[in-house]
């Protein structure tokens, strides 16, 4: 890679970008502009809005039906609120009718007054205000009324008191009294803290993808991305130089937006200085969260640009970037959600990371050790990004997608296979929301009953009529063939060592997410014989599910996405899987059991076989789950509900070798990579 | 020099079937030759071009620019290419001058000698009124001058036009032919283009008429006439497609 060559593009793309209104207006006088309009504007218009408010005149009804000497008193102290008048007389029919004196807001409260008499003899006066919440008129009319009445109800209550000769001091026993601690900076840090992240990320992301649209996608649409090509600079140079200009643009939006909002926050509390006293903002937060954005860009960017890449046009750009944002949007809300506290797990996870650590930054309560896990995870996963975006960059099949179409339509011949990977994703989306929506009631129901009526009518049962009605050859597409009994004997080997493989994956991912105490309760009351007989479980959690689910994912599945070719088919099968089982935490564990099952059915061109294995599987998990104590040998392996980390050797040996046994007995020149027969 | 050695290119198609859209493929362009690849639109001249440009890779075959090889040297042959087609665009907010000065600096072209080059080139196709305008308030004409300049900055041997008049008038058209005589005229190795029997009459030493990716005939414009009897380009390339429907037939 040449520096000067990159230098040279990046020096063209500023000068080219900046000459852009788009560009200047979205990343630079946007966000200038937006603060003081957004901060100053607002809350002079909301301070002006409720003066305005709080001037108006608000009629109201008073409903007197005990016309006594109290409910006069509140009468006379009603009357006394400037602002506010009492209708004199409402000729209505009947009581309902006042009502809809305030729904057709010719009044903005209605009270009734009736009186009662307590077992002691006092009377006591019933109030009901009717008002409506969502008219901010309305609102403030009852907030009057009711400021109004308490105070009309102590002078009431010390003149009872008056009466009986006591001092109305006898009912202050205990006084609650309000002092907040914390400085001011750490008020505003907890107000800051809950938007900002959430700003900064929608702001930087949208500033970022307009950039990122136009500078690969856009030369693909203007016809420069050939000239390019084939001039003497390399394709990772061009990349680099590309990225590098999303990042020095995308970073003095950031720039221009933190200063631009604490030059606005300063205003506003320089406004407010009387009230709240002199402080300081927390300029150092400000400034840490400056540094903090540029992992953030940087790894923003290269996805950026890989959509940019994949991209035929800056429509379809902008139309994959949609998800991306909407992605963020949500992920960085988490930052106003409470109980969300940073760990190990957020840490690792994207944007939720940078949302929670810059919240706790404003309010001065972060851990170093998890500034260094958030931004070293984000800069593998940059490498991770540029790496694909590189590759992209260089692969002619993305690169020329329109060109080479339009060519091959020439020739093209239009075969029609219903069962291919659009339909399998349709079909898939729709069965997970049944799945939902429907199944997850049944088994609400009635959990054994639920699985079962799931799994048949929900899973196998579609299979069969699809496959019935697209007139395919059942036997072939489900792979019902005869197989060498000797792969059942392995599979029966392989089972418990990949249980286990499969369980220590799982308790990794528990050290990174712990897993609440009623998940795992939920999780082992579904496998232990409790409540259900062993016989029962193992044919609803064991037996059923092999069958079913393997008919739908190793047949029907397999299947269609035979022309994405052997890895890709088994691959995308097992993430299916995953996603499948409505969990993520099993989403790992599950998927790579989906890759054993689907190199199992290639490899024996028999459904038979991952049948018998996705059988074994869950009954043995629902055998140990019950019989830990009679397995002598689990002792071993397993310590304080662990499996010990040794076991991962054997285990991959015996599978090593079961592998091997596989391709003994499954030779294969009968085989075909691309999943036929 | 440009020697082409059974180039082939296969695209996968959605349907899994695989695609020639170039087979076997070879032929040679010399130093001071224009070569004419004639074909319908869909025969596969595009790819080829682009093949040879380093902008696609070879399913098989390759072939030598200048003695470098497709496969093993891309960057030397790159270097020593000019590419023009008719619809690469120019950058719009960009200035003429700004946009030669990027690609000579694409091309090594040493930082002294770009100023000089460009008033050269502006010389020659009468390009000083508008060096410094930005190209969206540049003509067809204009534009088609600037992306002229931008392919042959870097004063390359080898000089390869994907249909350079697809969609242009009759005047900007001429001021490309003119400059592609002129490419012959300074020693250069010129690869063309077109579906326009017409066009390849006119300026060709050497055409290569390809079908389906395939090369149907090559020669110069006197062979055909004398193999086939025929007198019309047209003709003789209709000639030429029936041959190969009554073989494969």
């Amino acid at each position: 890679m040449n520096i000067k060559k990159i230098i040279v593009i990046y020096k063209k793309e500023m000068l080219d970008l900046l000459r852009d209104k788009r560009t200047i207006i979205t990343s630079f006088v946007l966000p200038i502009i937006l603060y003081p309009l957004l901060m100053i504007g607002l809350t002079s218009m909301t301070s002006r809005q409720e003066i305005k408010l709080e001037q108006q005149e608000i009629v109201i009804y008073l409903n007197d039906m005990s016309q006594n000497e109290i409910s006069r008193e509140i009468r006379g102290s009603l009357s006394e609120i400037e602002t506010l008048q009492i209708m004199d007389e409402a000729i209505v029919y009947n009581e309902d009718t006042y009502l809809d004196l305030l729904k057709d807001k010719s009044i903005e409260a209605l009270i009734t007054v009736e009186d009662s008499l307590s077992s002691t003899g006092y009377t006591i006066l019933n109030l009901t205000c009717f008002y409506d919440e969502t008219s901010e008129k309305s609102s403030m009319a009852y907030r009057k009324i009711r400021d109004n009445l308490r105070d009309l109800e102590e002078v009431l209550i010390s003149k009872r008191l008056d009466k009986i000769k006591i001092n109305s001091e006898i009912l202050n026993a205990v006084e609650i009294k309000k002092e907040n601690i914390a400085p001011p900076e750490q008020m505003v840090g907890f107000i800051v803290g809950k938007f900002l992240p959430y700003l900064l990320i929608i702001l930087t992301i949208s500033g970022a993808s307009v950039i990122a649209s136009d500078l690969i996608a856009g030369e693909k649409e203007r016809g420069t991305l050939e000239t390019i090509l084939v001039s003497a600079a390399k394709r990772n140079e061009l990349v680099i130089g590309k990225y590098l200009t999303i990042i020095t643009i995308s970073i003095i939006t950031v720039l221009l937006n933190l200063l631009s909002m604490y030059i606005a926050f300063r205003h506003i509390f320089m406004q407010m200085g009387q009230t709240m006293g002199n402080f300081q903002l927390p300029i150092g937060n400000f400034a840490l969260i400056l540094l903090l954005m540029i992992p953030l860009i940087t790894f923003f960017s290269a996805i950026l640009l890989s959509i940019s890449t994949y991209s035929r046009n800056i429509k379809e750009a902008q139309s994959y970037q949609m998800p991306l944002l909407f992605g963020a949007i949500m992920l960085s809300m988490v930052s106003f959600l409470p109980g969300f506290e940073l760990n190990l797990g957020f840490s690792l996870i994207p944007i939720v990371n940078f949302s929670l650590l810059m919240r706790d930054i404003m309010l001065n309560n972060y851990q170093l050790s998890y500034l260094f896990i958030v931004i070293g995870s984000t800069l593998v996963l940059d490498v991770v990004t540029v790496y694909i975006s590189i590759k992209l960059f260089h692969s002619e099949n993305v690169l020329f997608r329109t060109a080479e179409e339009k060519s091959l339509k020439f020739w093209g011949k239009n075969k029609k296979n219903i069962l291919n990977l659009q339909f399998v994703l349709v079909y898939f989306v729709i069965m997970i929301l049944a799945l939902y929506y429907i199944g997850e009631r049944w088994q609400i129901q009635d959990l054994m009953r639920g699985l079962v009526k799931t799994e048949v009518l929900l899973i196998l049962l579609p299979v069969i009529v699809i496959l019935r009605f697209s007139k395919t050859d059942i036997k072939k597409t489900l792979r019902l063939n005869y197989t060498n009994p000797m792969n059942f004997l392995l599979v029966i080997i392989a089972a418990l060592p990949f249980l286990l493989l499969a369980g220590i994956v799982g308790q990794i991912i528990n050290l990174i997410f712990p897993l609440s105490d009623t998940y795992l309760e939920n999780l082992q009351s579904l496998l232990s014989t409790d409540q259900n007989s062993i016989w029962l479980i193992i044919f609803v959690v064991g037996i059923l599910p092999g069958i079913c689910e393997e008919v739908m994912f190793r047949g029907f599945i397999l299947s269609s996405l035979k022309k994405s070719g052997f890895w890709h088919g088994i691959i995308f099968t097992a993430v299916l899987f995953g996603v499948f089982h409505l969990d993520p935490f099993r989403f790992l564990p599950v998927s790579l059991l989906g890759i054993w099952l689907g190199y199992l059915a290639w490899k024996t061109k028999s459904l038979y076989v991952p049948i018998l294995a996705h059988i074994m599987q869950n009954s043995l998990a629902i055998l140990i789950t019950n019989y830990s104590d009679k397995f002598k040998f689990l002792d071993f392996i397993v310590k304080d509900g662990n499996i010990a980390y040794w076991v991962i050797i054997p285990a991959v040996i015996i599978i090593y070798f079961v592998v091997k046994g596989l391709h003994t007995f499954n030779p294969a020149e009968t085989q075909d990579n691309s999943l036929e027969y | 020099m440009i020697t082409v050695n059974n180039l082939s290119k296969v695209f996968r198609q959605q349907n899994g079937e695989e695609l020639y859209a170039v087979n076997n493929l070879s032929f040679t362009a010399d130093k001071g030759e224009i070569v004419v690849l004639l074909g319908v639109n869909g025969a596969g001249k595009t790819t080829t071009m682009r093949m040879l440009s380093t902008i696609l890779q070879p399913s098989s075959g390759t072939a030598t620019l200048e003695g470098y090889d497709l496969k093993k040297d891309p960057q030397n042959v790159r270097a020593n290419l000019g590419f023009l087609s008719g619809d690469t665009g120019l950058y719009a907010r960009l200035t003429a001058r700004e946009t030669i000065t990027y690609f000579a600096r694409l091309y090594d072209v040493p930082e002294n000698k770009i100023h000089d080059r460009i008033n050269k080139m502006a010389d020659l196709l009468d390009m000083h009124d508008f060096l410094d305008k930005k190209i969206d308030f540049l003509s067809t004409g204009m534009k088609q001058k600037v992306s002229i300049v931008r392919s042959i900055i870097h004063d390359p041997p080898i000089m390869i036009f994907d249909e350079p008049t697809a969609g242009l008038d009759i005047l900007t058209a001429k001021n490309i032919i003119s400059f592609i005589h002129k490419c012959k005229e300074d020693g250069k190795c010129v690869l063309f283009s077109t579906h326009i029997m017409r066009e390849a009459e006119r300026i060709a030493d050497k055409i290569v008429m390809i079908h389906q990716g395939k090369v149907l005939a090559q020669g110069s414009w006197e062979e055909f006439i004398e193999n086939t009897g025929l007198h019309d380009l047209d003709d003789i390339f209709i000639h030429y497609v029936n041959n190969v429907v009554k073989e494969d037939a």
